[in-house]
């Protein structure tokens, strides 16, 4: 099932697994101090991590040292990367949207304090036999996929999807805004992710 | 385990979003430990959170920064381009040369000056070349930046209105000629209004749905609406600096295209709530 739902998520599951094995040996360069590694890594995935430090921050400035912080660390912990949870393109996104959630947060008056801070991504107990195989999808024509699957889901669905995601907001403070019932809350999240995975799965007949 | 289990497996989705709070975030994932179902239901929660950033406009960075990046990751100096070692131009006065010699020099000297003056004239005019060039495609990369952002900066606000302080919700109920219709306005004087509808009628051809903020001056337009096969449909409307605060929030039928003002029957209208 797990391997199925990889080759219909992927699409082009040859070229995805070659630019995660070549997104590989470039960390594996950058771990040994070659920066040639690193400027490779940027290549390929600083223009994606730049746009969703900027959809979430709104401002270029603060967007590029989000960017720029975002590399630093990758080349500090190249060592640390563990293929099993995730493809480096997912681990570099994940580390721009807290990055960018944090700052945006700073930005705020928020009583309540922080709230999780990097979408789950950092389950070291989850037995995880596949990449993270969405995260694969940086090809343009790909990103607009999952772009309309997103403006195709019942309006509050989307909303309490992006605000979480983009916005940094917490289940309860999506309640409170929306003022609906967190329950609701929970379940609009699960249902408009349920569509986003199969519009997803869909790619491939 | 399976009333944590009843109570936690709900939490699956706003998990991986990142959208628990510390606590309840500590209590889901001890009870991930433990519970392969959650587990595999978190997997596919991430596989579709995963793909959520790769619906954003995408926007190159300044080419200057892949510099900055690697030289401040690096510690290493910034990276040079590989120009050609400046030729040093040393005039080395020797006493005690014969004149005859010291005139030879001097000509091969003046020679060689005038030569490399040239040189030098052509590489700077082609210097000059490729900045125009480079100039030109900074500021077409820079008008691509600016409308990539705007984009961003629209999605951005129409989220935004929801998280606003000052935000005012405004419940429209449907009128005779659209009983069945609801629609709710969400109005922040500053990130805008949010307006969703749901069961309007079909448009009749060459007509179209009008969206007003009525202030205590005049409505004002907030834009136009063409409904969905079931009837629903959301606008975003960018509050004016000026506006008055809504008295009142209506959508009429007009003709395709717009009026500046309200002519055709009300299908909707609604007060804002007091807060």
């Amino acid at each position: 099932m797990v391997i199925w739902l990889f080759a219909a998520v992927v699409g082009f599951p040859g070229r995805s697994s070659e630019s995660q094995a070549e997104d590989q040996r470039s960390l594996q360069r950058a771990a040994s101090g070659d920066s040639g590694g690193l400027g490779a890594l940027y290549d390929r995935h600083g223009r994606a991590v730049y746009s969703l430090a900027l959809r979430i921050l709104g401002d270029e400035g603060d967007a590029e040292e989000v960017t720029q912080d975002v590399f630093a660390q990758a080349w500090r912990r190249a060592s640390q990367y563990e293929a099993s949870r995730g493809t480096v393109a997912a681990w570099l996104l994940v580390m721009a949207r807290t990055r960018a959630i944090d700052r945006f947060r700073a930005r705020r008056v928020r009583p309540e304090g922080r709230v999780q801070d990097d979408a789950g991504l950092t389950l070291q107990q989850l037995p995880s036999t596949t990449p993270d195989v969405a995260s694969e999808m940086v090809a343009a024509e790909r990103g607009q996929r999952v772009r309309r699957a997103l403006d195709d889901l019942p309006f509050l669905q989307r909303v309490a999807i992006e605000l979480a995601y983009f916005e940094g907001l917490s289940q309860r403070e999506i309640a409170e805004r929306l003022e609906q019932p967190l329950g609701t809350v929970k379940t609009r999240m699960r249902l408009g992710l349920l569509k986003l995975r199969d519009a997803l799965v869909e790619v491939q007949p | 385990m399976n009333a944590a289990h009843d109570e936690l497996k709900h939490d699956a989705a706003a998990y991986a979003l990142g959208a628990l709070e510390p606590a309840e975030r500590a209590a889901f994932e001890a009870h991930l430990a433990t519970c392969a179902e959650c587990a595999a239901d978190v997997r596919e929660m991430r596989l579709a959170a995963s793909a959520l950033p790769h619906t954003v406009p995408q926007v190159s960075p300044p080419p200057s920064l892949r510099a900055r990046i690697l030289s401040h990751a690096t510690g290493s100096a910034p990276v040079t381009s590989s120009d050609t070692p400046r030729p040093a131009l040393v005039v080395h006065e020797r006493r005690g040369l014969p004149a005859w010699l010291q005139i030879a020099a001097m000509l091969v000297i003046g020679t060689g000056v005038a030569f490399y003056a040239q040189r030098m004239q052509a590489r700077v005019s082609n210097l000059e070349a490729q900045l125009q060039q480079a100039q030109t495609l900074v500021a077409a990369a820079e008008r691509q930046t600016l409308e990539a952002r705007n984009v961003a900066f629209r999605a951005q606000s129409a989220m935004g209105v929801f998280a606003a302080p000052d935000v005012a919700r405004i419940d429209l109920a449907g009128q005779p000629a659209a009983q069945m219709a609801r629609a709710r306005a969400l109005w922040s004087r500053a990130r805008g209004m949010v307006f969703t509808v749901s069961n309007l009628p079909a448009l009749p051809p060459g007509r179209v749905y009008q969206v007003w903020v009525v202030t205590a001056q005049a409505p004002v337009s907030a834009g136009l609406l063409t409904p969905d096969a079931s009837g629903g449909g959301s606008v975003y409307f960018e509050t004016p600096v000026d506006i008055l605060p809504p008295t009142a929030v209506a959508v009429t039928l007009e003709p395709a295209g717009g009026v500046p003002a309200p002519t055709g029957a009300m299908y909707l209208v609604g007060k804002p709530s007091p807060l």
